[in-house]
């Protein structure tokens, strides 16, 4: 990298204002729109963000939080349900014909597997010319040329121009695609987890590459990611992602060092510590992931949250006892979900034992040992009752009326907190409750 | 780098460098060529001839508006009438020529750029517009009757081309003549026995086609080796599998002797199919009977020297009482069934590449509609194809033969009812193969790299073209090499039943049906030659089949099940 002063003025104060796309209230859903196909799955439930000119944005959770979805919604490979993406002051949701692709020249992605990004019965040459041929820029004989140059820069070299896909390793595939997003001189370039599906020891090639790049074209990047460490080395700011909601926005080193929404804590703590001595203490999070089809109401993490709000009479019930009751519900809202196929309904009709099980059997499996306090018990008596009746609806009902709370009730807003301009998803950041770190901390020791 | 420019050339200017092994091997090509002269300056006029039919027959639409229009709206209607018909064959035309030689947007190319997503129309518009000029230059100006004039010497001096002697022709090497009371013979090659000479030509035929096969593939070593840009291809693999597969060797070289017998059918057969088959009595030859020169029409020979069991029999490899050398003895009626045979496999090549053409065509288009937009387009053709598929397809085929026959239909004219066949046979046939590469379709549907064409504004057309077809039409080749063993199998069924190609059009299938009555006695050949052939033809279809698939997909030959599975999924 150059030291010259003229290379910095990305990170120069007045830049940081310097607002490329902004993302409000972007919402993808897959499916939904036929008739029998159910409610659609929310991939992307409603996200807003800005990406600054010439930083790079982290985009990290776990596996079908939407994040995927997300970027490509971005450069417009899947067609947003509501919401919008302004590049530069358009809405390119709306964009389409002539407009589009004239839009897609300034918006690239690089994608995962480098394996299927690349057409093996085409040349190296054929691959990375393509866009120039689609936008006709240039005589054929300049494309050769430029193409040849994008080889070169990316690390291959020029004579590879005729060599197949299938002559190269993971991490040259990788550059090809690379050079691919290149040629028609993107401002801004999604990186849909681009090292992931390479060695670790050609990770950090490509990652300085695509460092080197950004600084000689001036590249905008969003980097969708789950290997945290190249998150927090590469990003200037990471925005953390659960179930189509972003959790966690803010600068890197800060959100790193010290995370304010719950789910940052859990998601950082499970980062593999190389100090064997270290005592610092996983979180376990219970459960899956809810379905994305049936997103919980209220926060989108109230299902696993560790720090969930618990009303003020339950306070004192220990943790142990929290988790049977959140199992319970988990439980029963997959049983009002699940279709009853006739047989089952024949078999409840007759007192027969059906697939579901008796609530009876769940109440021995979830609360067998652990001790149920009698103002536990009472609401929980009645939902069995509901159950019993088939009506797993009412039993839930009654479950959110004795142990619900704000986190069920209704979506928290985002909180402004840290130094910077970090933002979380969290009621917890509110005035009247205690925050997350300190409740995590008495909870999990 | 000087290594950059050198690398950056085009084909052209690759063989300038090193023109060497281009121009030997062009040398090659030319002498295998007028070796063939004749006959290549007749197919030239022919398809030419069948061009200007087609383009003549576009030009008189205008025309036959005008005077329809004319006939009740009045002249001035008429103009109008064949103004608007000429422009939209022109627009049509334009839709044709823009896909298929204009590559680059002119739209780009002029500055006309408006932005509203008018390029298309405008681009056509320009190539309409200037098709128009060039029409009415043809029509209005005397640049018309010099083009005439020149396509008029083109087309003389191709058929006094075409009158020379070729190496295969028959004449070359005659086989038709008499005994001699010397006991020689006359009027045959060298005075060899028809036998022999016959035998010889059969083998210069085969040999040269070998030649001609050998050298193409010669000129394609020559390109791999000393222009090809790249050191490697995906391609060169698959090839090099091929060459060691000897079950899809055995394929191809069955399957090249049938396409052999089908071109140069008029030239193996012993006579001609004109004089044997369609009008024996206009045809006269003579013989040598009592030491004296008899001249007799082949048809009344024929009815001397027919094979209908017990004494009235002329087997396989045998002179009849006229001293006529049949190869593959003759049928029922006389005739001889080697021509016969010949004949039938051009019956049988037309109508297997023309429906399973078709139906390729079909089946690979819709494959990629469906798999790239899904959705309704996809359901639609679901509930066709099943429709289609849920009719038992000989049902179907019986049937739609019988529905055009009865009713007489034009069509049923063009081949003997070939080419209504064929049609009949591409419409049942496409659902098959389109069930067959809908998996792969949908598979190359979801890769990634059409998501990133998408990305950069690939249109969707280009894109399955450039990064779906390359992938479906290796397998769409797999079945489509199967179902042509098939379709040959079907037309001969169909001739067996006395439908489909109808006589005197040879088929094998029929000489199959007629000659089973003789089964048992002497005159068995009649029904087991033909019967054996398309044996032949079908299994070496269905071997090319397999080693192609096989020489594409490394994977399964180590028996992969789901291959396997939908490699056999589309047969018969």
């Amino acid at each position: 990298m150059s030291q010259e002063p003229v290379e910095t003025t990305f990170t120069e104060p007045g830049a940081d204002e310097d607002v490329m796309v902004e993302v409000r209230d972007l919402r993808t859903y897959y499916g939904g729109d036929s008739m029998f196909g159910g409610p659609p799955v929310k991939a992307v439930d409603g996200v807003s963000f800005d990406i600054k000119r010439g930083e790079t944005l982290g985009l990290v959770g776990e596996s079908g939080c939407g994040k995927t979805t997300l970027g490509r919604t971005l450069v417009q490979l899947e067609s947003a349900t509501g919401g919008e993406v302004l590049f530069d002051g358009t809405d390119v949701t709306e964009l389409s014909g002539k407009q589009l692709k004239q839009w897609r020249r300034n918006s690239q992605i690089v994608f995962q597997d480098p394996d299927s990004s690349l057409n093996d019965r085409m040349t190296v040459g054929e691959i990375v010319r393509e866009p120039l041929d689609v936008h006709d820029v240039g005589t054929p004989r300049e494309r050769r040329q430029q193409v040849r140059e994008l080889l070169d820069t990316v690390g291959l070299q020029r004579e590879h121009y005729y060599r197949y896909p299938h002559q190269f390793s993971g991490g040259q595939r990788q550059r090809i695609g690379i050079a691919r997003t290149l040629t028609l001189e993107p401002d801004f370039i999604v990186l849909d987890e681009p090292v992931s599906a390479l060695d670790v020891s050609v990770q950090a090639e490509v990652i300085n590459l695509l460092e080197d790049l950004q600084e000689e074209f001036g590249l905008t990047y969003l980097f969708i990611a789950h290997d945290l460490s190249v998150v927090r080395h590469i990003c200037d700011r990471v925005a953390v992602m659960y179930l189509g909601n972003i959790m966690e926005l803010g600068p890197t080193e800060e959100l790193f060092a010290d995370p304010a929404n719950p789910y940052t804590h859990s998601l950082l703590s499970a980062i593999p510590e190389p100090d064997p001595t270290s005592d610092s203490d996983r979180i376990t999070l219970y459960g899956t992931p809810p379905n994305p089809r049936h997103p919980p109401s209220g926060c989108p993490f109230s299902t696993r949250c560790p720090v969930r709000i618990r009303p003020d009479e339950f306070a004192h019930l220990d943790d142990e006892l929290w988790t049977a009751i959140n199992t319970l519900r988990e439980v029963l809202r997959e049983r009002e979900r699940a279709d009853r196929t006739t047989t089952d309904r024949i078999r409840e009709l007759l007192g027969r034992e059906s697939r579901f099980g008796t609530i009876d059997g769940i109440y021995e499996e979830v609360f067998g040992d652990v001790t149920v306090p009698p103002e536990v018990e009472e609401p929980l008596d009645e939902a069995a009752d509901h159950v019993r009746a088939g009506d797993e609806a009412s039993a839930l009902e009654v479950l959110f009326e004795a142990f619900g709370a704000v986190c069920e009730a209704e979506a928290p807003d985002y909180y402004t907190v840290g130094d910077t301009d970090r933002e979380s998803f969290c009621h917890r950041h509110g005035d009247e409750y205690r925050s997350p770190a300190e409740v995590l901390d008495e909870r999990h020791g | 780098m000087s290594y950059d420019y050198d690398d950056d050339r085009t084909l052209r200017e690759r063989i300038e460098a090193n023109p060497r092994p281009a121009l030997v091997w062009l040398a090659g090509l030319a002498v295998l060529l007028a070796l063939e002269l004749g006959r290549v300056a007749r197919a030239i006029v022919y398809i030419g001839s069948l061009t200007r039919g087609f383009l003549g027959g576009a030009a008189g639409v205008p025309g036959t508006v005008a005077d329809n229009v004319a006939g009740s709206l009045g002249g001035a209607a008429g103009i109008v009438g064949a103004a608007i018909t000429a422009l939209l064959l022109l627009a049509v035309a334009a839709v044709l020529i823009k896909w298929l030689f204009v590559p680059v947007s002119l739209v780009n190319r002029l500055g006309l750029d408006t932005g509203e997503g008018r390029d298309e129309i405008i681009e056509r518009g320009l190539i309409t517009v200037a098709l128009a000029v060039v029409a009415a230059l043809v029509v209005f100006t005397p640049v018309g009757a010099a083009l005439e004039a020149a396509i008029g010497w083109l087309t003389d001096a191709l058929e006094s081309a075409g009158t020379i002697q070729t190496l295969t022709q028959r004449d070359t090497i005659p086989n038709q003549g008499y005994r001699t009371p010397g006991g020689g013979w006359e009027g045959t090659f060298l005075g060899l026995s028809p036998a022999v000479a016959w035998a010889i030509r059969v083998f210069v035929i085969y040999a040269y086609s070998f030649v001609v096969a050998a050298w193409l593939w010669k000129g394609y070593e020559v390109f791999r080796e000393h222009y090809r840009e790249a050191d490697w291809t995906p391609r060169d693999d698959s090839i090099n599998r091929f060459r060691t597969h000897y079950w899809g060797i055995f394929g191809l070289a069955m399957v090249f002797a049938f396409v052999v017998m089908a071109i140069f059918a008029p030239s193996l057969g012993p006579v001609t199919a004109e004089a044997n088959l369609y009008s024996p009595y206009e045809y006269e030859f003579q013989y040598l009977e009592g030491g004296e020169l008899q001249t007799v029409t082949q048809g009344d020979a024929n009815l001397a020297s027919r094979s209908q069991g017990g004494s009235d029999n002329v087997g396989p490899l045998s002179y009849d009482q006229y001293d006529r050398w049949h190869p593959a003895g003759t049928n029922q009626d006389g005739k001889d069934l080697f021509t016969f045979l010949m004949y039938g496999a051009r019956t049988s090549l037309v109508i297997g590449l023309t429906s399973i053409g078709l139906a390729t065509a079909i089946a690979s288009a819709l494959s990629m509609i469906t798999a790239y937009y899904k959705g309704l387009v996809d359901v639609l053709t679901v509930v066709a194809s099943d429709t289609i598929i849920s009719i038992p397809a000989f049902l179907l085929i019986l049937l739609l033969n019988v529905l055009f026959a009865e009713a007489d239909h034009p069509i049923m004219d063009i081949y003997n009812g070939g080419f209504l066949l064929a049609l009949i046979l591409a419409g049942v046939y496409w659902p098959g193969l389109w069930r067959s590469i809908r998996g792969p379709s949908l598979q190359v549907a979801s890769e990634e790299w059409v998501d990133a064409a998408k990305s950069y504004g690939q249109s969707p057309g280009m894109t399955m073209r450039k990064h779906m077809s390359p992938y479906i039409l290796t397998y769409i080749m797999i079945y489509a090499s199967l179902m042509l063993g098939a379709v040959i199998i079907v037309t001969a069924a169909l001739s067996f039943l006395g439908l489909g190609i109808s006589p005197p059009t040879p088929e094998w299938g029929r000489a199959v049906s007629e000659g089973r009555q003789y089964i048992s006695g002497s005159s068995w050949h009649i029904s087991t030659i033909p019967g054996i052939m398309i044996v032949f033809v079908v299994t070496g279809f269905n071997a090319l089949g397999d080693g192609i698939r096989d020489a594409i997909d490394p994977e399964s030959e180590a028996g992969d099940a789901s291959a396997d599975a939908a490699a056999t999924g589309g047969g018969a």
